[in-house]
């Protein structure tokens, strides 16, 4: 007689009406448009690729220097360069659409009229799976940090954007508030699928002896293992306000860090700054989440959401 | 194409008071790279420092090169000045060290074997990326103009020659070595050497105001004037927008060193 030893756990979940392979994607603005990292991993395994941002009309960009490594961190202010939407459907969408892993195309825009002219041209697409609405980007006025500010402004954008879309519309928040969980509520209010969490956080660096900023702009955005614990209550705190599912981002590096935020209360998990320093990472979350599952005897990674104990 | 792979250290030692080479073998990207290529090396696995930092390929020996012994091996000349190069510095034989490489578009070559007249200038550890031309471009004439803040910082001045005619020009900043004065001042008084209606090709690698003090004072006639750039990287292979530099191309005037460079044509380099 054969013992079933080995156990495959279920790694699949769902972003509301999005049904992932398994919880792990890459963030927007980490992963170029995909094909960087095509000599180094195999992009089909990934839960979902979440290309950089994407507006309207193209954007230069913030002058450099760009980035500034900090203890544990990176403070970046890219300034959401993109080359706007027409170029990004006629040359970088092509690659996207043929991976075989979901695809969620991530955009923002300078006014409410930008978003919703945005997610309605997105929504005739063959190929995107879901939207990911950015109201939270510290580096530029526009990147939607006005409107991801203040919760009945996100909630009258979100809503306004659901009526352009019939795609899963996930909203990614911002930080840099008081409350977010108000600006979840507004998202939620709205008519949000989900929303992810969080953004990177406003953030400085002075070089001592040339007294001028390390940034080109100043102020950039932190990211990377020093912001998790912050994330992780954060995305806590989120998922018991709000009912729509939350995906967890802040300085996850392997799957330990994942579980946490899934234990937290977490459907789905973005990877971020891990794909710069490891452009395999993504996938070795994947891993390490798999074996914490077979180890802790997890069958379903759905069954430890939001699974901590108090 | 670039790959992702552990390099092994063969040999990793001080050269001067605060620079280093280190040697690894590494075949996997010893028989890809060209002139002006570059890797992103982990320097540690604590997250101190978390970033990967880019390093140009001092030297490389494919699987064909006539010296056996050296096949598969990668060198790097480096300077030791922050937590990462402290690093580095400790690295033993035998230790594995990642990398990801080799990346960038490298420094274009005259049509070989080169009968080009040649210029090279480099500042500082800048002369690691210049280094590796000697070998294709020797058999042309070629003048090499190196510089430092003092004369530990006089990196290089045996790699070339072995060819027809090497010229090498010394400048240090504090008068220790060669002529005082910086590496540019020195070039910019010896250009009458050059002929500006011959077609030079000019290689040029520096900190940024070392490349921007020659861009001013360089008139170019009809040479070619490559820079190859330095940059803070994020990734180092295209995915974060980090390490842009401004040129000027009217539609993308930031463009990313580790993708559209690290080489540029001078000419293309925006200055603010």
């Amino acid at each position: 007689m054969r013992i079933k030893t080995v156990q495959k756990p279920d790694l699949s979940v769902d972003i509301g009406r999005l049904k992932l392979k398994n919880p792990v994607m890459v963030a927007s603005g980490t992963f170029g448009y995909g094909r960087e990292f095509e000599d180094f991993m195999a992009l089909n395994r990934l839960g979902a690729v979440i290309p950089k941002g994407i507006s309207l009309n193209p954007m230069p960009g913030n002058p450099p220097p760009r980035i500034f490594e900090t203890n544990g961190g990176m403070i970046n202010s890219i300034g959401l360069q993109n080359p706007g939407l027409r170029v990004f459907i006629k040359e970088k969408l092509p690659y996207l659409k043929e991976l075989k892993t979901d695809l969620i195309i991530n955009f923002f825009g300078n006014t409410q009229k930008e978003y919703v002219r945005l997610a309605g041209a997105l929504d005739g697409v063959a190929g995107i799976s879901a939207l990911e609405m950015n109201v939270s980007c510290p580096n530029v006025k526009c990147g939607g940090i006005v409107f991801g500010s203040d919760p009945r402004m996100t909630c009258r954008l979100v809503s306004a954007v659901r009526k352009s879309t019939g795609l899963p519309l996930i909203v990614k928040l911002s930080p840099n508030v008081t409350d977010i969980t108000a600006t979840a509520r507004g998202a939620e209010d709205g008519g949000a699928d989900a929303v992810s969490l969080v953004n990177t956080f406003r953030a400085m660096a002075i070089n001592i002896y040339s007294r001028k900023p390390e940034l080109g702009n100043v102020i950039g955005g932190l990211s990377g293992p020093a912001i998790k614990p912050i994330a992780v209550r954060m995305v806590w705190e989120v998922y018991r306000a709000i009912k729509i599912p939350v995906i967890g981002i802040g300085g996850i590096m392997n799957g330990e860090d994942a579980i946490e935020f899934i234990l937290a209360g977490a459907s789905a998990v973005q990877i971020g700054t891990a794909n710069l320093i490891n452009p395999g990472a993504a996938l070795e979350v994947a891993e390490g989440i798999k074996k914490y599952l077979l180890q802790a005897k997890v069958n379903r990674i759905r069954d430890l959401i939001g699974g901590f104990e108090i | 194409m670039a790959i992702q792979t552990d390099g092994i250290v063969l040999n990793n030692r001080r050269i001067k008071p605060l620079y280093f080479l280190l040697e690894m073998d590494c075949p996997a990207i010893a028989d890809e790279t060209k002139p002006g290529q570059f890797v992103m090396l982990r320097t540690s696995n604590d997250g101190r420092p978390l970033l990967r930092r880019p390093f140009s390929v001092y030297r490389s020996y494919p699987a064909h090169h006539p010296e056996k012994r050296k096949r598969g091996h990668l060198l790097i000349l480096y300077k030791m000045v922050g937590q990462g190069t402290r690093k580095m510095a400790a690295f033993k034989k035998g230790e594995k060290v990642n990398l990801i490489g080799p990346l960038g578009n490298g420094f274009t070559l005259p049509p070989l074997p080169s009968s080009a007249r040649t210029i090279l200038i480099g500042g500082g550890v800048g002369m690691a990326s210049l280094s590796p031309l000697n070998e294709p471009l020797r058999s042309g004439q070629l003048s090499v103009f190196i510089g430092g803040k003092t004369k530990d910082d006089i990196l290089c001045e045996n790699d070339f020659g072995g060819g027809k005619g090497s010229n090498i020009f010394i400048a240090t900043e504090d008068g220790s070595r060669g002529k005082k004065g910086t590496v540019v001042t020195l070039f910019l008084s010896e250009m009458k050497r050059f002929d500006k209606n011959e077609p030079y090709h000019v290689y040029v690698c520096g900190p940024d105001e070392m490349v921007k003090a020659l861009s001013k004072g360089i008139k170019s006639g009809k040479w070619t004037i490559q820079a190859s750039m330095e940059a803070r990287m994020g990734c180092g292979f295209g995915a974060c927008w980090g390490c842009v530099l401004k040129t000027t191309d009217p539609q993308t005037p930031y463009q990313r060193v580790c993708q559209a460079g690290p080489v540029f044509n001078l000419r293309e380099i925006v200055w603010e």
